[in-house]
């Protein structure tokens, strides 16, 4: 059985198809990112996932349990970390896990236990009693994971919940992800961060515009692009007949132009790149910086639907 | 269980928020206090009433052939003079009314009586367009409605003299105009005595202008106002947490909580249970600590206790209605701002919440029967009047029925946008 299973979801706003019959699955103990755009449809399909929207279409299960026909059930099974800070900033630290563990039926000195132990995992024992208002943006973040984890869940939905935080705090969530995941929590994990995307997961569903255009492993995602390599140039003018020139290079794939960067993807940048120069010599064109990547989830992106991840 | 985690966390929360502390039991208690202290500190010390600074032009004058020795006038300045009111008023003579414009400008004097001449024989010939005028300062509230109250009670008693005096020359019993003269003089000297004991002080005073009509007249009126303007303050604020309470529920949709909570297997109907649960036991608690702290702090007697409960249970399942139902149609706390500060001030007006001590209109008070406030503030009144339980049954059932109805729409409005 898997924890998470996805099966045609479908969701629309008005005329905006937000989740258009998306499929993902996600076996138990495993980390699976939702990766793409903002606007890519990865939050609205979470909200079906933890009950807070109702899907128009197709099925959704966690731990088995259908988040439609039995929602109490599967949101037992389900710990959910939204993307904005949920939490009261009028009570302290423990006073909202304590809240929160009520709201998952703990009560008494489970429920205590519990909370000693969430507030030793995101490392806030010291800051327990501190009113969250007083917290920076990394330690709010940091309890609004511990809210989550109070009742030890099967499955544990992450909404961007490092948007906006300092790299150390970064660094704590991440640690703290895999850490669960050690621990046998399913984690489904929306990014818009590749790098994260690539650090934890074990299989990541690329979506754009409400659908999954890619699954796989990271390994798997990289060879839809070939492993290319991708070369960002700027050029101090816009010429159609430098364009037209690499189009035809020998070992360029793929050329795209956008905001005075033009980005290649090439098979070997070593060979490729001095072509790349003869031409735009011969051209005319002066070419004034470049950069180099070699292939990740960024390239496949692109790959896929011609424009950058961060767009 | 849960809904009681619900409905003590926002408690918690509320309790802790400086604002709903301020707007729920300071800013009350703040009001009347001010009013205590306005009015001289306290029921128990009415003779210390701030002093009245009355200013009297006296211009009357009597022609020839009057049955009165001296001008009305004279009778009416007089009593502001007397010793009897020595401790509580003090008068001074003005020569015209430009003068005493110009003390009460400079608040030498809080209240000026300006007694026109002729102003006698105009009065025993019916002639309505010479009347005493009384200016005062606009920022005062006692001094010019008991001021005009004493003046209104002279004139009333010389008329009452002349309907005498008139009807015995009618019946022709007495024909010698000396002796109506010492008729007149002398029932007018007995109402003036009369009106003295009357106003022997401010406290009898202010009852005379308040409530004449008071029930238990052994209570010091000044208490009574005191209770009733306590419990004008109580049902306004109390309406105000009622809806200030329930926007809880559109900060944590703001806030993402209640999202969160969407998440977590609880019923939506428990929540919303919570929520409305909250709101009942912040009126509740709001309730009790000031009519404990008003009776402590200001001597305010609420009477037997049976009927304080009843009015107070009365009062939050009016409040808790209103406020659910009000927040119901508004969507985000910046919406809230305009119903909780014009809405229940509206309300609250028309429910006579701010006239609890006033004799008001006939019109105004049937409008105070369309507001959940104005059957609220009428429990209170017979409540603070002394009534027996037996007569509370009536708006108690009106505020019960409004309560339970605003409820039910409110409720349903929440359940369709969050259930």
């Amino acid at each position: 059985m898997n924890a998470i299973e996805v099966k045609n979801l479908k969701k629309s706003f008005g005329d905006l198809q937000a989740v258009d019959s998306v499929n993902f699955a996600a076996a138990q103990g495993e980390i699976l990112s939702l990766l793409g755009p903002n606007g890519a449809g990865k939050s609205t399909a979470i909200s079906m996932l933890a009950g807070l929207l109702v899907p128009d279409g197709g099925s959704a299960t966690l731990m088995g349990h259908s988040v439609t026909a039995d929602p109490q059930a599967a949101k037992a099974s389900l710990g959910v970390v939204p993307q904005d800070i949920a939490l009261y900033p009028d009570l302290s630290a423990r006073e909202n896990l304590v809240f929160w563990g009520k709201m998952y039926g703990l009560r008494g000195a489970a429920l205590n236990q519990r909370v000693d132990k969430v507030l030793e995992i995101i490392g806030l024992s010291e800051r327990q009693k501190d009113r969250i208002g007083k917290f920076s943006g990394g330690m709010k973040r940091r309890v609004n994971i511990g809210a989550a984890l109070l009742h030890k869940p099967d499955v544990v939905i992450m909404d961007e919940p490092t948007v906006g935080i300092d790299p150390q705090s970064r660094r704590h969530i991440l640690d703290n992800v895999k850490a669960l995941n050690k621990q046998g929590m399913t984690v489904l994990y929306t990014t818009h961060y590749m790098e994260e995307a690539a650090e934890l997961s074990d299989h990541i569903a690329i979506m754009d515009q409400g659908k999954v255009i890619a699954f796989g492993t990271h390994a798997e995602l990289i060879k839809l692009v070939g492993e290319q390599t991708r070369i960002d140039l700027t050029l101090n003018t816009e010429s159609t007949v430098i364009f037209d020139a690499w189009r035809n290079t020998q070992g360029v794939s793929r050329i795209d132009a956008e905001n005075g960067t033009v980005t290649l993807l090439v098979d070997d940048s070593n060979l490729v790149l001095p072509r790349l120069f003869e031409a735009a010599a011969q051209a005319n064109v002066r070419i004034t910086s470049v950069d180099i990547q070699e292939p990740n989830l960024e390239s496949v992106f692109l790959h896929l639907t011609g424009r950058a991840l961060r767009d | 269980m849960t809904i009681l985690d619900i409905a003590l966390k926002d408690l918690l929360r509320s309790f802790r928020s400086a604002f709903a502390v301020g707007m729920m039991i300071i800013a009350p208690l703040f009001l009347v206090g001010l009013i205590y202290l306005s009015i001289g500190g306290g029921a128990d010390s009415a003779s210390s009433l701030p002093g009245i600074n009355v200013g009297v032009v006296n211009a009357d004058t009597i022609s020839a052939n009057s049955p009165l020795e001296h001008p009305l006038g004279d009778n009416i300045r007089s009593i502001f003079f007397d010793e009897s009111v020595a401790s509580w008023i003090t008068a001074n003579d003005y020569a015209d009314e430009t003068s005493a414009r110009a003390a009460l400008d400079t608040q030498e004097i809080g209240v000026a009586v300006i007694i026109p001449s002729a102003f006698s024989d105009s009065f025993f010939a019916g002639d309505d367009a010479v009347q005493i005028l009384i200016i005062s300062d606009p920022t005062l509230t006692f001094a010019p409605q008991i001021t005009e109250n004493m003046v209104r009670a002279v004139l009333d008693g010389a008329a009452g003299g002349g309907i005498a005096i008139q009807a015995l020359i009618e019946r022709q019993d007495v024909v010698d105009p000396a002796q109506l003269s010492f008729a007149l003089e002398t029932y007018s000297a007995w109402f003036i005595n009369f009106q003295r004991d009357l106003f022997h002080n401010p406290a009898e005073a202010a009852l005379v202008m308040v409530a004449p009509s008071a029930d238990n007249e052994t209570e010091a009126p000044l208490q009574k106002m005191l209770g009733l303007m306590t419990a004008g303050q109580m049902v306004f604020f109390a309406f105000f947490t009622g809806a200030y309470s329930m926007m809880s529920i559109l900060r944590e949709n703001e806030e993402g909580t209640l999202a969160r909570m969407f998440t977590m297997p609880i019923q939506r109907t428990s929540i919303l249970a919570g929520k409305f649960l909250a709101v009942f036991l912040s009126v509740l608690v709001q309730g009790i600590v000031l009519v404990v702290a008003s009776h402590y702090a200001f001597g305010v007697n609420w009477g037997a206790p049976l009927p304080v409960l009843l009015a107070l249970l009365g009062q939050v399942i009016a409040a808790t209605g209103l406020g659910i139902f009000l927040i119901s149609f508004v969507k985000t706390t910046q919406q809230a701002g305009p119903v909780l500060g014009g809405g229940l001030t509206a309300l609250g007006m028309l429910g006579g919440l701010f006239t609890a001590n006033i004799a008001m209109p006939e019109a105004f008070t049937m409008m105070a029967n369309f507001t959940p406030q104005g059957w609220v503030i009428k429990t209170w009144k017979l409540v603070l009047a002394g009534q027996p339980l037996a007569e509370l049954w009536y708006p108690f059932a009106v505020m019960l029925l409004v309560g339970v109805l605003m409820f039910a729409f409110g409720a349903r409005n929440f359940g369709k946008r969050f259930v």
